[in-house]
């Protein structure tokens, strides 16, 4: 089809060189979009599983090193208590040098050891999160320390989770307007290619060619130019995913997220050219054969 | 009336948006085989009248028939179907230059489907019939206006249509050359293909013995009869 002779000479257009570069720049950022929608999906996804079957309990220390070490006694009991309620995986209290390297990056070393009044973190891990469990954890710490506050993370993880999803539909937004965008400059460029080619568009018309002979002159050559830049838009798009790629690696948190894909999403990608090239066939046909139902 | 009109224009008026008329209550009538001119200055409506015998347009008002079909009635698809049957010689030959003169005079068939390789020995045999038996392959840029004018006339011939229609085929050929380019329209009329030519040069045109319409300000009149009787016509004005 490719290699067929256009007789409408529309190559030769100046629109043929502005167009590929223009639907690249498109599917490059609808490529990027959709990496960042799949990416905060993905992230939001493990900020979720990480933290939602979770709970840090805070439990504040005595003025005194006797009170701290009283305290810290009584907590193993509650620890006991704690680890029998269904439900519940793990209760870990961390002990005076995690806490030490927990505040090293705020208050300097070895803050406990200076009398500071830090208090207690016990770190509880939920088969799954259920309000039952943490109704059952919360009434427990009541009686044995009042004082004492249980942070499921729930707030912020909310919070957290509500920005991903607004980044994940701005980013779906941003395809989908990329996609009108795309859309209009093919209207915009057939429209020129009309104008252009009046006169050879009126011989067809005049020798009896149907107008979806006609509309195809058209709706090849958008095709042609769109696929090929829509596959650079995916190349370069492709270039960029894995030089970040390969800076989130060697930075090596487990706060950033790691851009790799599946084989279902890189087919997705492969659908913003895809996609592309038939929105610009599509769109330069409906333009010449709308063109066309104006003359007799 | 003996036979079935090819061509017939009732009370046609034809005006372009809400201008004046440019044609003015038409009546004529072209039977099956004729041969005709059409004189008339520049700006008269010449080829404002040959282009709702093409088609291209619509009558204002008034009543056309071709190959005896309201125009007014049929649909697109109808309306392309009867178009297969005109063959057109613009007066500026409309050759596309990025195409050879094999690929420019086969046009009219591989729009309907064909392959140019089907219809390559078809078209070939049409060049060479024009003299052009040896620019097959030639682009239309490089080729003089008089071969550009028979590549023009070989495209509008090459689906054997029932009515040719020429505008100013003459216009910027000398007198002899003029001439011969009439006696091939004449070759095609013997063969049975209705033929009207649009010219301003009436000596050349009285030439030849076929009828001659001449219009004036959009008004059409008979002004040369040769008593033919696949000839009639009848002009609002007359």
């Amino acid at each position: 089809m490719f290699g067929a002779r256009n007789d409408v000479p529309l190559d030769r257009d100046a629109s043929s060189r502005f167009l590929p570069w223009l639907i690249a720049v498109m599917v490059y950022l609808a490529t990027m979009s959709l990496v960042v929608a799949i990416t905060m999906n993905k992230l939001a996804n493990r900020w979720d599983q990480g933290l939602s079957n979770s709970l840090t309990i805070q439990v504040p220390a005595g003025q005194t090193p006797t009170d701290r070490q009283s305290t810290e006694r009584n907590l193993k009991d509650l620890q006991d208590k704690l680890v029998q309620l269904e439900n519940v995986e793990t209760v870990e209290i961390l002990n005076d040098a995690e806490l030490n390297k927990l505040m090293e990056p705020w208050l300097g070393k070895d803050v406990l050891l200076q009398g500071l009044p830090i208090p207690f973190l016990i770190s509880v891990e939920l088969g799954q999160s259920n309000v039952k469990t943490i109704d059952a954890i919360n009434k427990i710490i009541a009686q044995s320390f009042p004082e004492a506050s249980v942070d499921d993370h729930q707030r912020w993880l909310g919070n957290l989770l509500g920005l991903a999803k607004v980044i994940q539909l701005v980013s779906l937004l941003v395809v989908i307007l990329v996609g009108g965008a795309a859309g209009l400059m093919v209207i915009l460029v057939t429209r020129m290619g009309l104008a252009i080619h009046r006169q050879v568009v009126e011989l067809f018309h005049h020798m009896g060619a149907h107008d979806s002979y006609i509309a195809a002159r058209f709706q090849i050559h958008a095709l042609k130019l769109s696929t090929a830049g829509g596959l650079s838009g995916l190349l370069l798009a492709g270039i960029t995913i894995a030089s970040f790629s390969s800076l989130l690696g060697q930075a090596n948190s487990s706060i950033l997220p790691s851009l790799t894909f599946s084989a279902g999403e890189w087919g997705l990608f492969l659908l913003m050219p895809l996609g592309a090239s038939v929105i610009a066939m599509m769109t330069a046909r409906l333009t010449v054969l709308r063109s066309l139902a104006l003359m007799p | 009336m003996d036979f079935k009109p090819l061509v017939r224009f009732q009370d046609v008026h034809l005006r372009y948006g809400t201008g004046p008329d440019v044609l003015h209550q038409v009546n004529l009538t072209l039977a099956p085989g004729s041969f005709h001119f059409m004189v008339g200055p520049s700006g008269a409506g010449k080829s404002s009248l040959l282009r709702l015998m093409y088609l291209a347009h619509r009558p204002s008002s008034g009543r056309l028939s071709i190959f005896g079909r309201d125009v007014s009635q049929q649909d697109r698809k109808e309306l392309t179907m009867l178009r297969r049957r005109i063959g057109i010689i613009f007066q500026d030959f409309r050759l596309l230059d990025h195409l050879t003169a094999l690929e420019n005079v086969a046009l009219p068939l591989t729009i309907t489907g064909n392959s140019l390789e089907k219809v390559r020995r078809n078209v070939s045999e049409l060049l060479a019939w024009v003299g052009l038996a040896d620019y097959l392959d030639a682009k239309p840029p490089t080729l003089s206006g008089g071969q550009q004018q028979r590549v023009a006339i070989a495209r509008a011939v090459i689906a054997r249509p029932s009515l040719l229609l020429a505008d100013e085929p003459t216009g910027n050929l000398d007198d002899k050359i003029a001439e011969r380019l009439l006696f091939l329209f004449e070759e095609l009329n013997k063969r049975g293909t209705t033929i009207v030519v649009a010219s301003h040069n009436e000596a050349l045109v009285n030439r030849f013995n076929h009828p001659v319409f001449k219009i004036i300000n959009g008004e059409v009149r008979l002004i040369k009869n040769t008593q033919s009787p696949s000839v009639q016509h009848n002009t609002g004005a007359m």
